[in-house]
């Protein structure tokens, strides 16, 4: 056993992805609430960029940020359900059972943004950069589905909320300091993540950034 | 350690109560939401419905237009309405969450006018589809569509931003 001491857990382009959910998650909700159409529309382009870097960052990203690292099969979930203690490389990051509440809340978003993209009518206010790819009544249907859906995102946002409330008071497990440091004490031998290289930091950047601008424009035809 | 989260919690939940009476208290300063407000909005939902049910024929490959003609004797009923639902003291600027901004009751003349186009360019719909000329039919949708926006520029709040 080794001693307590404080490793890196989260990466920052992973912590600033996270805290940009939370921020425009509720900014988006909010600018649709109130009529403020362009901050709705600037926020899900927003949220669309982050959700690229998400995905390619985990491919790319350090061990903790990694789909192939955290996405586990059902009998390691039902483990750590019963009790399992999660050993090796893997015992930081998330457990079996948080990578799928991750996997969901990424999937929702990205069905709610992408639904955005094509959401509105242009003859009344502002449309999704690809509302004129789809017919107006696929559009219309689409842009219902988009309001009806924001609770799906919203019931996932309220799960991950009562898990770190859970995990706060029934297992004393402070789980938002590390997602704002980056870093948690640990009495486990266990090794923290190494710092993000930046060269992979400004390609996930790059690429996430080049396919928002190509969809926020309508998605051109590229030759 | 579990008492001082479970203070914590009742410390928020607290504090989210009050701040939930603050929120009372601001939309009550200028009385209940006139009723014609809903009713007008679901009248210019009728309009939006049916000026999508038009276009929505016309994106088929054999447009229907029986059904274009129904949903544009709905318009033309919808339009011939909205005068009846701008009450004075029911503007954006007298505190409602609405998008009907005070220019309509400072410019009635417009307002009736603006109003007249989509009665009339509806109407001119309902005649076009009986026509059965479909290329006519597909041609006038711009024309409604240019009668929207003309009322939406100066009446309505924009909402673009």
């Amino acid at each position: 056993m080794s001693d307590a001491r404080t490793i890196r857990v989260w990466d920052w382009p992973l912590r600033l992805t996270h805290w940009g959910f939370a921020v425009l998650i509720p900014f988006s909700w909010w600018a649709a609430e109130n009529s403020h159409w362009a901050w709705h529309e600037r926020s899900g382009l927003t949220l669309l960029g982050l959700l690229v870097f998400r995905i390619i960052w985990g491919f790319i990203g350090p061990r903790t940020a990694r789909f192939s690292q955290f996405v586990h099969g059902p009998s390691k979930v039902i483990a750590y359900l019963k009790g399992a203690r999660i050993l090796g490389a893997d015992a930081i990051g998330h457990n079996p059972l948080g990578a799928w509440s991750v996997v969901a809340l990424l999937a929702v978003m990205l069905v709610q943004v992408g639904m955005g993209l094509f959401a509105g009518d242009p003859y009344d206010g502002l449309t999704g950069p690809l509302n004129s790819l789809v017919g107006v009544m696929t559009a219309d249907m689409l842009t219902e589905w988009h309001e009806t859906f924001f609770w799906a995102v919203a019931g996932m946002v309220a799960l991950h909320l009562a898990a770190i409330a859970f995990y706060a008071v029934a297992k004393r497990n402070n789980l938002v300091a590390p997602m704002i440091t980056g870093k948690r004490v640990v009495d486990m031998p266990v090794e923290g993540i190494t710092p993000p290289s930046l060269p992979k930091v400004a390609l996930a950047a790059a690429v996430s950034a080049g396919v928002t601008i190509w969809i926020g424009l309508g998605a051109p035809p590229l030759t | 350690m579990y008492r001082s989260h479970a203070l914590n919690f009742m410390a928020i939940a607290a504090l989210a109560s009050i701040l939930a009476a603050c929120g009372g208290q601001t939309t009550t300063t200028t009385g209940p939401e006139p009723a014609v407000i809903k009713e007008r909005e679901k009248n210019f939902k009728v309009i939006g419905n049916t000026f999508k049910a038009i276009r929505g024929q016309l994106e088929k490959d054999s447009p229907d237009l029986a059904v274009v003609a129904d949903a544009a004797t709905d318009m033309n009923a919808a339009a011939l309405k909205i005068e009846g639902y701008f009450p004075e003291g029911t503007s954006r600027a007298d505190g409602y969450d609405t998008e009907a901004l005070p220019t309509i009751w400072e410019k009635p003349e417009e307002f009736a006018k603006a109003n007249t186009m989509l009665v009339d360019a509806s109407a001119e719909m309902i005649t076009l589809a009986q026509g059965g000329d479909v290329a006519a039919v597909a041609a006038h949708v711009g024309n409604i569509g240019k009668t929207c926006k003309n009322c939406h520029d100066t009446f309505r709040l924009d909402d673009k931003k």
